[in-house]
Parts: C-alpha cells; sequence; structure tokens
C-alpha cells in the first residue's frame, strides 16, 4: 500500500510536482556541468599553457659557456662546454610522461652566412613547432629530424639575406660548409628571428662537435608543483648537469592558473548555495500544500511517522527524478560549454552522478522540513482549512 | 451496561473564545444523536474532541471506556483509527486517489490493506460498479458514501458526522441519510451534527447547544422506533 | 480600486510572498556577483598576465643580425645599429601611454673581467640595463621603469645596482664557476679588451638569477656598459610591457586595409598591434615587434579564460532564472484558492492576473534590490580572494538586474496564472 500511496500521490500532482521537479533539475544541471567542467578545466587550461613554449631546461653543470664565440668576432674562443647528447637523450626517455608536449636538443653555434656572422642552432626541427606554437611561419615546417639540405631561417636573416622559401643559403663554419634550401621563414618577435635552424646531424658536421650539446628543453603540461617535481625527477636521472624549470614561464603559469581556479570554485559556490536555497523555497512550498492531506491522514487514525515517511518518500522520489534529469541535461550543457571555451568535447565523468543526486536529495528533504512541524498540528485545524 | 460516551463538564477555550462551557451528557450503544445548535455553538467542536481531532481544557469525555481528554498524541492517533469513524461535510477524499484506495487509507492507517473487504464496504454503500473512479468522478452523494464505507472499514464503536449532507442536493441528501438510517438499524452508534431540523427528526434523540453549553435534550420520532441492543 | 487590490493583496500572508522574495533576493544577489566579477576578469586577468614580462621588442630598422644566445647579444659594439636613451620618455606621450606599464633598454658589451689578478681574467657579457630608472618625460613628469617591471621574475640575492652607479650584479651561474667565486661586496674590474687602459671597477652588490644565459654575465647599470662601449645615450633593443587587449577580428587585420572608422576603433583599443603601431610612431628608424610567446599566449589564454567565465556566468544566470522563476510558479499556485475566490466574488482573469502580476513585479523589484546590494558585497569579496583588491560595484547593473528579475519573476508567475484562469472556482471554495 506504501507504494500504491507513493505512486498515486506522485502521479496525482503531477502539475505542482512538475515546478518542483524543474527547479531541482535546473540547479542539478548547472551544478553537474560545473562539477564535470571544474575537473577538465584544469587539464585542458594547462594545456593551454603550453603556448608558452619550453618550461624546462636541461644545461651543462655550473652553466659554463656553451658557445664558441669565435666567429662572433673579437672574442677569444673559449672551448665550450658540452653535454652528451646520447645521455641526456637516455635519460629523458627513461622518464618519458604523456604530459611532455615537445622535447628537443640545441647545439649553437656562430656560423658564417654571406661572410657575416649569424647564430645557427642544430635541433630536432620535427620538434620545433610543438616547442614553439607561437611562432608563425611562411613557407612550411620541417617535418623530419634527419632532413639535411633544408633549414629554417627567422625573419631578420631572411631580410638581410635577401631570401626566402625556397632560398639557398650556405652556411660556413671553422673551414666546414654546408649548403641548405630555406624551407620556412619564422617570426617570433624576438630572438629566433635572427637564428638559423637546421637539424642536429648537419649541425654537429659543421661544427666538428659529434654528439655534444648545449641545451635541452622540453615543453610540459601541468600544474607548477607537477613540473618542479618532473624536473627534479630529471635532475636525479640526470646527475652533472643542471636542470631546472624556466622561472618566467613557470611563475606566471602558476599564478594564473591558481586565479582561474579560485574564480571557477567561487562560481560553482554561488551556484550551488542558489540552487539549494531555491529547491529548499520550492520543497517548503509544497509541503505546505501537503497540509491537507496530512491532516486528513491524522483524522484517519495514521500515524506521525508513517504519514511523514510517506511525504519524505515523496520528496526523496523527487530529489532523485530531478537530480537524475539534471545531470542528463548537466553533461550536455558541459559539452556544449567545453566546446564553446576549448573547442574540443569534454569527458563526461560518470561519478558525478550520484554526488549531484545525492545533493539534491539532500536539499529537497530539507526543504520538506516543515512537513515536521505539521505534526504537532491538530488535525482539526488542519481540516477546517485555511 | 455503561453508556458508549459520556461527557462530563467538558470545556473548550480558543484564547478568550469559550467553544465548549461545561457540557454534560451521555449516549448509549446503538443511539442516533442529534447534535443542533445555531453557527458558533460549538456543536463542531464538541464532535472534533469525541472523535480526538482536537483536545479539550478540561473535563472528562469517555469513549468506550477511554478518556480522550488524557490520551497523548500517539493515544489519540490509535483511538481515532480503532474507535472512530468521520464523515465530513467537505468529504476529504484524498483526490488522486479512487474510491477502493480511499477506502484501503483508512484499512492501511489502521493495521493492513484487505482489497476483498474494502471492496464488499463500497458494495454495502451502493457503490459496486464504481470502485475506480476517483472523487473527481463521482457526484456529491457518491462521494459522501465512500467517506462512510472509509468511516466503517475498521469496525468503529462510534461514527461521527459534521453536517453529513451539508454539500449535497435533495436527491443525494435522500440517498446519504437513507444509508445513515440504515446503518442505525443495524446496530452502530452515530453522532451527527446538523442545523436542520427535519434531518435533526431522523435521530432518536436531540441534543441542542447554545453558546458552548448545552441548552436542551429531546427524544425525537425517530426515538420511538425500538432499539436493537 | 485596482491599487488598493494589489495594495490589499499584497500585505494580507506574507509567509507565502518571503519565499519568492528570498529566491528573489538570492538569485539576483548570484547574479549581480557574477557578473561584477565576469565584467572585471578580463582587466584583472590581463594585469597577471604582465608578471610574464615584456611583450614588445624594439631594434633599429637597419641593423646587423644580432648575434643573440640565451639573451645576451655577443656583437661587437663596433657592430649593427643603435638607438637613442633621449627618446625614451616620447613612450609616455602616446595615444595609449597609461597601457605602457615599463620599458626597459639594452646594450650588451664584450668585455674583459679581472679581479686585480692575472689568473682570474676572462671574458664575460657585460648587459647594460635599468633596474630602476627616472626618464624624463616630454610632460615634465618622471616615469620610473626597469627590469622591475619588464622583467620580474630576474631575482637577486643581495640588491641591485642603484642607477649610473659604479655597481654591478654578477649572474649566479657566472659567479659559481669564477675562480674563487664572487660575493657580494667585492669589486671587479671590467675593461673594454685585455689591452684596454680604460678599466672601470664596479661594486658587486648582488648576485641575480634569472633562469636564462643571462646567468653568466655581468649586469651593470646602462651608463656604465655606455661609458665602456664608447656608445654613451645610446642601447641595443628596447622591452616594453603594456596592457594589451585580446586580438579579434579587426585587430588581426591590416590597419592600411582599414576604413576611417574602423581606423579609429581599432587606433583607440589597446590591441598589441596598434600600441606597437603608437610606439613606432614616436620612435622613428625602430622596428617595433609582439614578442610572441608572450602576446600571442597572452591573448590566446585570456580568450579561453574569459569564454570560460562568461559561459559559468551564463550558467549561473540561467540556473538563477529557473529556480526564481520555478519558485515564483510554485508560490503562485499555491494562492490557487485566492484565485478562485477573487474569481468567485467576480474579479475578472485580467484583474486578477493583473494583480498577481504587479504583484511579483514588486517583489521582483524589491529582491531584485535588495540582491543587487547583496551581490556587490559579494563580488567585493570575491575580486579580493581572487585578486587581491576588490572588485567595485557597477551601478549600471543595478538596471540590469532589476530587469533580469522583473522578468523572470513574471515569466515564471505567467504560466501557472495562465493555468488558474481557467479554474472553476466552486471546487476551490468547497475546500478541495
Amino acid at each position: 500500500m506504501f507504494g500504491r500511496l507513493l505512486w498515486k500521490m506522485l502521479r496525482g500532482n503531477r502539475g505542482r510536482l512538475a515546478v518542483a521537479l524543474l527547479s531541482i533539475a535546473s540547479g542539478a544541471a548547472v551544478i553537474s556541468a560545473l562539477l564535470n567542467l571544474q575537473f577538465d578545466i584544469e587539464r585542458k587550461l594547462t594545456q593551454e599553457f603550453r603556448t608558452l613554449g619550453a618550461n624546462i631546461v636541461i644545461a651543462p653543470q655550473s652553466g659554463a659557456q656553451t658557445v664558441d664565440l669565435a666567429n662572433a668576432g673579437g672574442a677569444a674562443a673559449s672551448v665550450p662546454v658540452l653535454m652528451n647528447e646520447s645521455a641526456v637523450e637516455a635519460g629523458l626517455e627513461a622518464n618519458r610522461t604523456p604530459d611532455v608536449v615537445a622535447s628537443a636538443p640545441f647545439l649553437f653555434i656562430v656560423a658564417r652566412a654571406k661572410d657575416e656572422p649569424v647564430v645557427t642552432a642544430g635541433t630536432w626541427l620535427d620538434q620545433a613547432r610543438k616547442l614553439n606554437p607561437t611562432w608563425k611561419i611562411e613557407g612550411n615546417w620541417i617535418t623530419s629530424r634527419e632532413d639535411e639540405t633544408q633549414c629554417l631561417v627567422g625573419r631578420n636573416v631572411a631580410q638581410r639575406f635577401q631570401t626566402g622559401p625556397g632560398g639557398a643559403l650556405t652556411l660556413s663554419y671553422l673551414g666546414r660548409s654546408a649548403q641548405f634550401h630555406v624551407a620556412g621563414v619564422i617570426d617570433s618577435g624576438a630572438a629566433e628571428d635572427s637564428q638559423i635552424f637546421v637539424n642536429l646531424p648537419v649541425a654537429w658536421k659543421l661544427a666538428g662537435t659529434p654528439g655534444g650539446i648545449g641545451l635541452w628543453q622540453l615543453s610540459v603540461s601541468g600544474t607548477g608543483k607537477s613540473i618542479g617535481e618532473y624536473a627534479a625527477r630529471l635532475a636525479s636521472a640526470l646527475p652533472g648537469y643542471d636542470v631546472r624549470p624556466i622561472r618566467q614561464v613557470t611563475e606566471a603559469e602558476g599564478n594564473l592558473l591558481n586565479r582561474t581556479r579560485l574564480l571557477i570554485a567561487s562560481m560553482v559556490v554561488l551556484i550551488l548555495v542558489l540552487t539549494a536555497l531555491c529547491v529548499l523555497a520550492t520543497m517548503a512550498a509544497l509541503a505546505m500544500e501537503r497540509r491537507v492531506d496530512v491532516g486528513l491522514m491524522k483524522a484517519l487514525g495514521g500515524s506521525i511517522s508513517r504519514i511523514v515517511g510517506l511525504f519524505l518518500a515523496e520528496v526523496s522520489v523527487l530529489g532523485a527524478a530531478g537530480g537524475l534529469i539534471g545531470c542528463v541535461a548537466g553533461i550536455l550543457l558541459a559539452q556544449w560549454m567545453g566546446q564553446r571555451v576549448f573547442g574540443t568535447a569534454i569527458t563526461p565523468r560518470w561519478d558525478i552522478f550520484p554526488l549531484t543526486i545525492a545533493i539534491m536529495v539532500g536539499v529537497a528533504l530539507t526543504g520538506a522540513l516543515p512537513l515536521r512541524l505539521l505534526g504537532k498540528v491538530k488535525p482539526a485545524v488542519i481540516l477546517r482549512g485555511e | 451496561m455503561a453508556p458508549l460516551v459520556q461527557i462530563e463538564n467538558l470545556r473548550k477555550e480558543f484564547g478568550n473564545v469559550r467553544a465548549l462551557d461545561g457540557v454534560t451528557f451521555s449516549v448509549e450503544a446503538g443511539e442516533w444523536i442529534a447534535i443542533m445548535g445555531p453557527s458558533g455553538s460549538g456543536k463542531t467542536t464538541l464532535i472534533n474532541i469525541l472523535g480526538g481531532l482536537d483536545t479539550p481544557t478540561s473535563g472528562q469525555a469517555i469513549v468506550d471506556g477511554t478518556d480522550v481528554a488524557r490520551l497523548d498524541e500517539a493515544g489519540l492517533t490509535r483511538f481515532r483509527s480503532e474507535k472512530i469513524g468521520f464523515v465530513f461535510q467537505q468529504f476529504h477524499l484524498v483526490p488522486y486517489l479512487t474510491a477502493l484506495e480511499n477506502v484501503m487509507l483508512a484499512q492501511y492507517f489502521h493495521s493492513t490493506t484487505d482489497e476483498t473487504e474494502a471492496r464488499a464496504a463500497l458494495e454495502r454503500v451502493g457503490l459496486a460498479d464504481r470502485i475506480t473512479h476517483l472523487p473527481s468522478q463521482l457526484s456529491g452523494g457518491e462521494q459522501q458514501r465512500v467517506a462512510v464505507a472509509r468511516a466503517l472499514i475498521n469496525h468503529p464503536k462510534l461514527l461521527l458526522a459534521d453536517e453529513p449532507t451539508g454539500n449535497l442536493d435533495e436527491a443525494n441528501e435522500e440517498i446519504v441519510l437513507r444509508l445513515l438510517r440504515e446503518l442505525h438499524d443495524e446496530g452502530h452508534t452515530i453522532l451527527m451534527v446538523t442545523h436542520a431540523p427535519s434531518i435533526g427528526q431522523l435521530a432518536d434523540r436531540r441534543i441542542d447547544l447554545a453558546h458552548g453549553r448545552l441548552a436542551q435534550i429531546t427524544e425525537t420520532a425517530g426515538g420511538t422506533r425500538s432499539r436493537v441492543r | 480600486m485596482f491599487a488598493r487590490l494589489v495594495g490589499e493583496s499584497f500585505v494580507r500572508n506574507p509567509r507565502r510572498k518571503i519565499l519568492t522574495a528570498a529566491a528573489l533576493v538570492v538569485g539576483m544577489a548570484v547574479t549581480t556577483a557574477t557578473l561584477t566579477v565576469a565584467l572585471e576578469v578580463g582587466d584583472r586577468m590581463a594585469r597577471e598576465f604582465r608578471s610574464l614580462g615584456a611583450n614588445l621588442l624594439v631594434t633599429p630598422q637597419s641593423d646587423t643580425l644580432p648575434l643573440e644566445i640565451g639573451g645576451v647579444d655577443y656583437r661587437p659594439v663596433d657592430e649593427g645599429a643603435y638607438l637613442n636613451e633621449a627618446d625614451l620618455g616620447k613612450l609616455k606621450t602616446i595615444f595609449w601611454r597609461h597601457n605602457i606599464l615599463g620599458f626597459t633598454p639594452f646594450l650588451d658589451v664584450p668585455a674583459y673581467l679581472g679581479m686585480g689578478k692575472a689568473e682570474s681574467e676572462t671574458d664575460v657579457t657585460l648587459i647594460g640595463t635599468w633596474y630602476e630608472h627616472e626618464v624624463p618625460v616630454p610632460d615634465g613628469t618622471i616615469f620610473k621603469t626597469g627590469v622591475s617591471v619588464t622583467h620580474p621574475w630576474w631575482k637577486v640575492r643581495g640588491q641591485w645596482f642603484h642607477d649610473g652607479a659604479n655597481e654591478c650584479v654578477v649572474g649566479a651561474q657566472l659567479a659559481a664557476r669564477y675562480p674563487g667565486g664572487v660575493s657580494v661586496g667585492q669589486t671587479l674590474y671590467v675593461a673594454r679588451d685585455e689591452i684596454s687602459s680604460y678599466v672601470q671597477p664596479l661594486v658587486v652588490t648582488g648576485i641575480v638569477s634569472t633562469g636564462d644565459a643571462d646567468d653568466d654575465a655581468v649586469l651593470v647599470p646602462l651608463s656604465v656598459a655606455q661609458d665602456i662601449s664608447n656608445h654613451r645615450g645610446q642601447f641595443r633593443q628596447l622591452f616594453v610591457s603594456a596592457l594589451t587587449k585580446p586580438e579579434d577580428t579587426l585587430a588581426s587585420r591590416d590597419p592600411k586595409s582599414l576604413t576611417p572608422a574602423e581606423y579609429d576603433r581599432w587606433f583607440c583599443s589597446p590591441y598589441i598591434s596598434s600600441i606597437a603601431f603608437q610606439i613606432k610612431q614616436v620612435l622613428p628608424g625602430t622596428e617595433v615587434r609582439a614578442i610572441r610567446k608572450v602576446a600571442d599566449s597572452e591573448g590566446r589564454i585570456l580568450s579561453r579564460v574569459s569564454t570560460l567565465l562568461w559561459t559559468v556566468t551564463i550558467a549561473a544566470l540561467v540556473a538563477a532564472g529557473l529556480a526564481v522563476g520555478a519558485t515564483a510558479a510554485a508560490t503562485v499556485l499555491e494562492r490557487r484558492k485566492e484565485i478562485g475566490i477573487m474569481k468567485a466574488i467576480g474579479a475578472t482573469n485580467t484583474i486578477v492576473g493583473g494583480i498577481f502580476l504587479v504583484e511579483q513585479l514588486l517583489l521582483a523589484i524589491a529582491g531584485g534590490a535588495i540582491g543587487f546590494v547583496f551581490g556587490a558585497a559579494l563580488a567585493r569579496v570575491l575580486g579580493e580572494s581572487v585578486f587581491g583588491t576588490p572588485a567595485p560595484p557597477r551601478i549600471l547593473l543595478l538596471p540590469v538586474v532589476l530587469g533580469l528579475a522583473a522578468m523572470v519573476a513574471l515569466v515564471g508567475s505567467l504560466i501557472p496564472l495562465r493555468r488558474a484562469a481557467h479554474i472553476d472556482p466552486a471546487p476551490i471554495l468547497r475546500g478541495e
């Protein structure tokens, strides 16, 4: 009979309950959407920050001079101290994680082109784009790190040597020389505009220092803390080398992430409070409506516990149903929000369902508390009909 | 044999208003009593107290050996489900339950539901073909008859009716009053509040209240009929 | 008479109205708070981004190729072009002068370092720059700027050099590998080269860690670098930190292709491109470029965060709207009996509807106004806790909030009212 009563109560008051359901469902939808988003925001935002490029560098210990400045003109050459490329590579491979967005070694030399000194960087050109997402290019990227015939040049270089994509360039260094075709001209707005980029193997041939590199750059996504931890891990895997986060980048990242996180969290709390209060109000109104039914049932000799139990069951069903509908709508809402903000889909998290539903049921039951007060009122008063 | 109902110096005050001001009388089992008086005389208050829907300020109200005035909340609940059957002027059927379910509701609050018995009760009041109807699909008279079936389902000692035909038209009033007469003939004890002398005449005795006090008790024409002991 | 009816209806049974009013207050408080913060966020975050440092680079137009590795330019001083330090005050005269938060010139000089002993002599690069330098602005004011603004992540152990003094700050890596080490208080002797007779003593005031190759150099006041290189009043490149607005479709177009009206809009918006353009106007013979790593990232991330905030704000508004609407509907439903009674005594649907709607409107305005006050306070707290400075209340939001409240309350009430219009008063009066 309890089940039958409950069912009839829900069905019979469809209209009024629909309003309460709407209130609960809308609150649940927004809350579950935001909770869904909350988990993803951090990850997506830290990925966004990778446009800042490299945030961890590996350099020889004690910051020794890694560049032979002979060609710079004037300064006497000091023997550059280089790192062993394969050693570093091995260390990095052993500690590879999916958070590493890009990774490349660098060897800088001051070569000569058309008898003028120009900074030339030997690196893995296939990583160049990922390591520098903000570079603009005229022409093409170089996709293979074995390519020994092509190079990328900065726009200042292109201007200075009157060349562009498809143009030819000869670089010489200490008697050795190599010829290249310009694949693309890059625009970074900074120092790279005045540099030439070639693949590491041909840089070694030119420099005569095979296997040696002066720097390794990594672009790793994550929070300030996780990046610091990763750097520490690499440091212990590469003793003898200096591994450190690039402060300019990591500090700013950390700062911004914190602020955004706080902002979203505050919004979530605000909305939660708002929803809770409105559900409360709706439930209280509903409870008031039930007065006559309560009075009648008491008159028929129903015990308070049974009567109140019936109505609390009604409210719980309402809360659960509204919560469920809201969660489903919330997933859709989260998808929309994710598309608008990040342009990608958000992975729906199913563990939000029980959480949101529980919250809604809790709030609904709290709102139905006025019913308990009804337990005290004499049936005659209620049945008189106010 | 002790009277079924014994009221002794019953008082009920609502703030400054004295709804009942020391009423004393008794009712034998099987009697049909009409409680009458102008509005404000305390009729409904009296019947509410007897039905355990309200508690008196002072005095005694003994129904089937139980002093209603001394019962606590739980006791009153039990009392209402076991001893009393109430019929209201506004019917007070649950709008989203069928006639059958409305009767079963009273069973539910008493002990357990018994669909067969509920069906039989509705048959008794002549609504066998209306069991699955909602109150909105029943006429006033039919609704009141469901209310009567509901009131009787738990075999109460006392049937209380507050202006049972107040919201009914003549035809339906006829039907309900006839039903009450049948119940009386079967031996039920009925306390009925009414303002219409013509209805009051149907009872065995008539108790008039005025300003919360007993004005007079009259033996009526219906009282001449033999009573089943 | 109508006003009287409304008045009496309004005063009766305050309990039910309190529920709607409460929902309105909370809903509008949340709305106000989120809108206020969302409007502020763009500016606040843009300021936060300035911790990334300079986003513009100014270089001489016709120049040889800088030989820059790890932030140090290894060119000999006789090669390449220079810019004039005296022109720099003009940067604070452009249209967007208040968005120029700081600028720092750099002059890298290859030099020779010794501490008075032959063993410790070595090649070194001097980076001449400003720490906190007072720039005279043509309008007569002084603008204080330097690496403290454009390179805020440079940390010094000890102190920075005083402007124009014979002091220096040594890079941490250099200090570490220098034979015998370098400590604060020591005097270094720098000369242009090994054979130069002009030797400048510099007192080490601090050890700097920049996190880049500059750590292997010696930072000196610009004037010192200028003296040693014999390029007084000159520098090689200028880093500028400007508060900008993320680029949108207007900004990405070539300024020359804009109509006069569009051009004005572009010029009067702090896009990085228009600020760069304005700098170039006051510093002729220069190339002004956005440092993509900083500027583009900033633009993209700011847009993302801004969109995110606004999406969340809209979600909050929708939630508020639905919740308030539902509450309004619920309380109107609850008052079916009142409606029935009014209709029974002859009120037409219009009048009944009118009374209720006016009531809800009054509630909306009252609730909305109170909600606005709470929301403004809430926004202050939010701004304070997230950005460190409170978000000022925006009075312009008040009519918006009141309008929203009214709309939501009215729409919410309208639906049950329309259903109520068809209610037969009799069953209600009978008490069902």
